[in-house]
């Protein structure tokens, strides 16, 4: 009995899932959530018990031993060049934090967790160019978006955690109907009205993480995390009489456009970690990331184009150009493989006094680029990156009446260099020709965490 | 000492402004929030106890004292009809169906503020979308403020503080979306290529609540029985806003289209409530004043005219929206049982006047038959609404960690009449839609909750 109860527990962080909530999306995968994983490269999955497990490990939060909330900020300022210009990639940056709630069911250590990033400018963007525009495909606009995750956790054994939630984004469908009268000479004098139907509706996939205490100073963490991307089909249809100013229509214009664009695709990713204690002061972290990037669909709109326009009785007037129906947009596949990402990291509580310890902590990834050469006639530029990273500290015991727990302050920098290298195309004469690309990201942040 | 834990707590609350992040939309407006407020008439400013208290008033998260998550089922089915010449009779509307989640959590805190601080979470998601946003041509006959309001996410996030003396103090943010961006197309060496660029913007609206456990009248133990309660919830909206340039794609001169309008709205709302509890019951009655002549209205034009320029593109119809009040009364018996546990009962009413004028400007649009321009009737159909709720719960005390709760309201639209006019709107004359609509209908909402302590 005791056995079917421990089991139903387990069941029920997956059970979770059903109506957990939860929006993962890119930045936290470049980089990273929290200054205390950030400037442990990400290594952090077999290691983690703040809000920054919703996103690490959702496990770790049934670790937690009382109510947290953290609260910081972080700025990725991406310098990235072509041809020894900047790229002008704008910079990621944005709120961070979050709260871990842990309790009881019965008696089985039970967590609620709650982990966001906001960005500064907007919720997301989506943004697709024609592809053959040069652009940083990873860093341009993927990073762009809002990150909301809430998960719940439990430990059926001492040793074992489990913890899930559901990630859920946004898709936009739309479908526009534009009528009336088009004024070719004066086309701000159309009589046109126009009626909307817009869903943003949801899109799921799971989460789910376990971590396994082998002895008090080694742990396993497993973690899965759902495939992902952010649809918006607009249809847009005209049906309008069309003519020179308002006397009449000469003829009439059908025009249909049907966009469909994939963007913001994450990859479904499995992580391995482990984490060892050597000495009760010092943590050392390694995480395996796979990424199946091979799935992945880039951000290029697919546009069919229905233009109907039939000729005027007496034939077009003088000036006026008789329309053509231009071809659908041809999308290439993109070359893209799997990848998997090595995540190292160290921490050390370097000092240990009655009212503050401090903390340095230091971190290595290297991810290596899933994008074949970009040798054809697209330009989704990509290059190797390998990311230090370094943080700060310091913790605060009880320091007042008010706050039983402890504070906490975390600080972080990331200095990650993507090597320049030359892309050659085939053809001679491509418009974009032969180009070096590379560069560098700075990141930095803080955060401030009160714990009950 | 006293004053600085007061300080302290109003400073907690009011930095819960700051961080907490929220989406009020119009669900919770049209039926309420919770396992509890709905069945209560949506009262609850003056006397709820948990996380509907994010949304009816956040000062009230400091009655919070346990970890509580809340799980459940809302939505509500809708049977209206609009009657009269060339209007269908029944009009079409989705049913809207939705999960809430909901958060209490007590913030321990030590000293002056030792459990006087509580934070709540609420969220509701429509099953189907998350923010649904159809703005239709005006002459289709639709009811806009009732039936595609419900489709929306709502997420709230306030926290509450005791501040001592019987006084509370609460504060909160809700948020919702909106859309803005362009698509351009273009031809290109005889093929389509385009850019998108679409962005969702957050927009916030505070909630500031408080209230006020009456120092008289008070139970033997010396608890309060009379509460008054005041919330203030600011103005929130979704709009969509996408322009569409088509104009390199052929050799057709055409418009930019800007396809635009407000998807949801809800106006700022002032709530006042007494309550009086006693004896495992609570009473509950107040009013809310919605400021809905401050509604821009869902229609914006399709052709933008060249800045300090005329143009002779069409103007969607304006409409008069007028404030209102709603009157609500709510009460709730506890009938306690052994262990702590407890059966709950409750029920409720309010009256919600319409804020849609009986008589509307016609839509102007042009004939592709006449090749002309025409008056449209605008069918933008609202009507005031009496609702009855009831419900009940049950709390298992130290039987177990969980409370399970359920309500159901009935609101019934009140018989009324529209019309569209072009020139004098009394007597309507001339009458576009060639006759009155007369409007009526009923709406059930519904919903069924399971609460787990922690």
């Amino acid at each position: 009995m005791r056995a079917a109860g421990r089991l139903l527990a387990a069941l029920l962080p997956v059970a979770a899932a059903c109506w957990a909530a939860d929006a993962r999306a890119n930045p936290l995968d470049v980089f990273g959530f929290g200054s205390r994983g950030t400037a442990m490269g990400g290594a952090v999955s077999a290691d983690v018990t703040d809000f920054s497990a919703c996103y690490y490990n959702p496990a770790g939060l049934a670790l937690a031993h009382g109510l947290e909330i953290s609260v910081g900020y972080f700025r990725a300022d991406q310098s990235l060049y072509m041809n020894g210009k900047n790229s002008g990639v704008d910079p990621v940056k944005g709120v961070v934090g979050g709260a871990v709630v842990p309790g009881k069911v019965f008696t089985l250590p039970f967590a609620f967790g709650v982990g966001f990033h906001i960005p500064d400018d907007w919720l997301t963007r989506v943004r697709a160019l024609p592809q053959d525009q040069p652009r940083w495909e990873l860093y341009d606009n993927r990073n762009q978006r809002l990150w909301f995750g809430v998960d719940l956790a439990i430990s059926p054994f001492p040793w074992l955690q489990i913890g899930g939630g559901v990630t859920f984004m946004a898709a936009t469908k739309a479908t526009l109907d534009i009528s009336g009268h088009v004024d070719l000479f004066g086309p701000t004098d159309s009589s046109l009205r126009h009626q909307v139907d817009a869903d943003l509706t949801l899109i799921a996939y799971p989460s789910i993480g376990a971590r396994i205490e082998a002895t008090k100073d080694l742990s396993f963490a497993l973690v899965y995390r759902g495939q992902f991307s952010m649809d918006l089909n607009v249809d847009a249809n005209v049906q309008a009489g069309v003519g020179l100013g308002r006397a009449g229509d000469l003829t009439t214009l059908l025009l249909a456009l049907q966009t469909d664009t994939v963007d913001a695709f994450l990859p479904q990713q499995v992580v391995g970690g482990i984490s060892y204690k050597p000495t009760e002061t010092l943590h050392t972290n390694f995480d395996l990331t796979w990424v199946n990037w091979s799935a992945y669909q880039p951000p290029v709109t697919r546009i069919m184009t229905q233009l109907n326009v039939p000729p005027p009785a007496g034939g077009w007037p003088a000036g006026i150009q008789p329309p053509t129906v231009p071809a659908p947009t041809v999308v290439l596949p993109i070359q893209i493989h799997d990848i998997v990402i090595p995540h190292l990291g160290v921490e050390w509580r370097a000092i240990t006094q009655r009212t503050w310890e401090g903390f340095l902590r230091a971190g290595y990834e290297f991810q290596k680029s899933p994008i074949a050469a970009q040798t054809g006639p697209t330009n989704y530029v990509d290059r190797d990156r390998h990311s230090v990273s370094a943080g700060l500290g310091l913790r605060l015991p009880a320091p007042a009446t008010l706050l039983p727990g402890d504070v906490r302050l975390d600080a972080h920098v990331q200095y990650s260099v993507l090597p320049t290298e030359t892309t050659t195309k085939v053809d001679a004469s491509d418009p974009v020709g032969d180009y070096t690309a590379g560069g560098h990201i700075w990141n930095v942040g803080m955060m401030a965490t009160v714990g009950f | 000492m006293r004053a600085p834990g007061i300080c302290a707590a109003v400073t907690v609350a009011l930095l819960a402004a700051g961080w907490a992040a929220s989406a009020q939309a119009s669900p919770e407006d049209i039926m309420g929030w919770g396992p509890r407020s709905p069945a209560m008439g949506g009262t609850g400013a003056a006397c709820s106890n948990g996380a509907d208290a994010t949304y009816t008033n956040p000062a009230l998260l400091s009655r919070v004292h346990r970890n509580m998550v809340t799980l459940g089922l809302s939505g509500a089915t809708f049977d209206l009809s609009a009657t009269g010449p060339q209007l269908p009779g029944r009009v079409s509307v989705l049913p809207a169906k939705g999960y809430v989640v909901g958060v209490e959590v007590p913030v321990p805190f030590g000293g002056l503020l030792k459990d006087r601080v509580a934070a709540g979470f609420a969220f509701y998601t429509p099953t189907n979308a998350l923010v649904r946003g159809r703005i239709q041509y005006p002459e289709v006959p639709e009811y806009p403020l009732l039936a595609d309001r419900a489709q929306s996410l709502a997420i709230r996030i306030g926290a509450g503080a005791d501040l001592g003396y019987g006084i509370r103090a609460g504060a909160g943010v809700a948020a919702l979306a909106n859309l803005v961006g362009s698509i351009d197309v273009a031809n290109t060496a005889g093929t389509v290529t385009s850019r998108v660029d679409d962005k969702l913007i957050a927009t916030y609206a505070p909630t500031f609540g408080l209230a006020w456990d009456l120092p008289f009248d008070r139970a033997p133990d010396g608890s309060t029985r009379w509460r008054i309660g005041a919330t203030y919830r600011g103005s929130i909206g979704a709009t969509f806003g996408v322009n569409v340039d088509a104009s390199k794609l052929s050799s057709l001169n055409l418009p930019v289209f800007n396809i635009a309008g407000v998807a949801q709205y809800d106006p700022p709302e002032i709530v006042f409530e007494a309550a009086r509890e006693w004896d495992g019951w609570t009473v509950a009655a107040g009013v809310t004043w919605k400021h809905w002549s401050a509604y821009p209205g869902v229609f914006e034009p399709t052709i933008l005219c060249p800045a300090d320029t005329d143009c002779a593109a069409l103007t969607p119809p304006q409409i008069a929206f007028s404030d209102t009040f709603v009157p609500r009364v709510g009460a709730e018996k506890v009938l306690p049982l052994p262990r702590h546990a407890s059966v709950r009962l409750r029920a409720g009413f309010f009256y919600e006047p319409t804020p849609v004028p009986a008589a509307l400007a016609a839509s102007p649009a042009y004939d592709l038959a006449s090749q002309g321009l025409v008056n449209e009737p605008t069918r933008f159909f609202d009507a005031s609404r009496y609702s009855v709720s009831i419900g009940g719960g049950v709390d298992m005390g130290d039987l177990a960690p969980f409370t399970i709760d359920a309500w159901a309201q009935l609101q019934a639209l009140s018989s009324t009449t529209q019309q569209t006019c072009t020139g004098s709107f009394t007597p309507c004359s001339p009458d576009i839609g060639t006759g009155p609509a007369s409007l009526s209908g009923t709406v059930l909402a519904y919903g069924a909750m399971l609460g787990v302590r922690f």
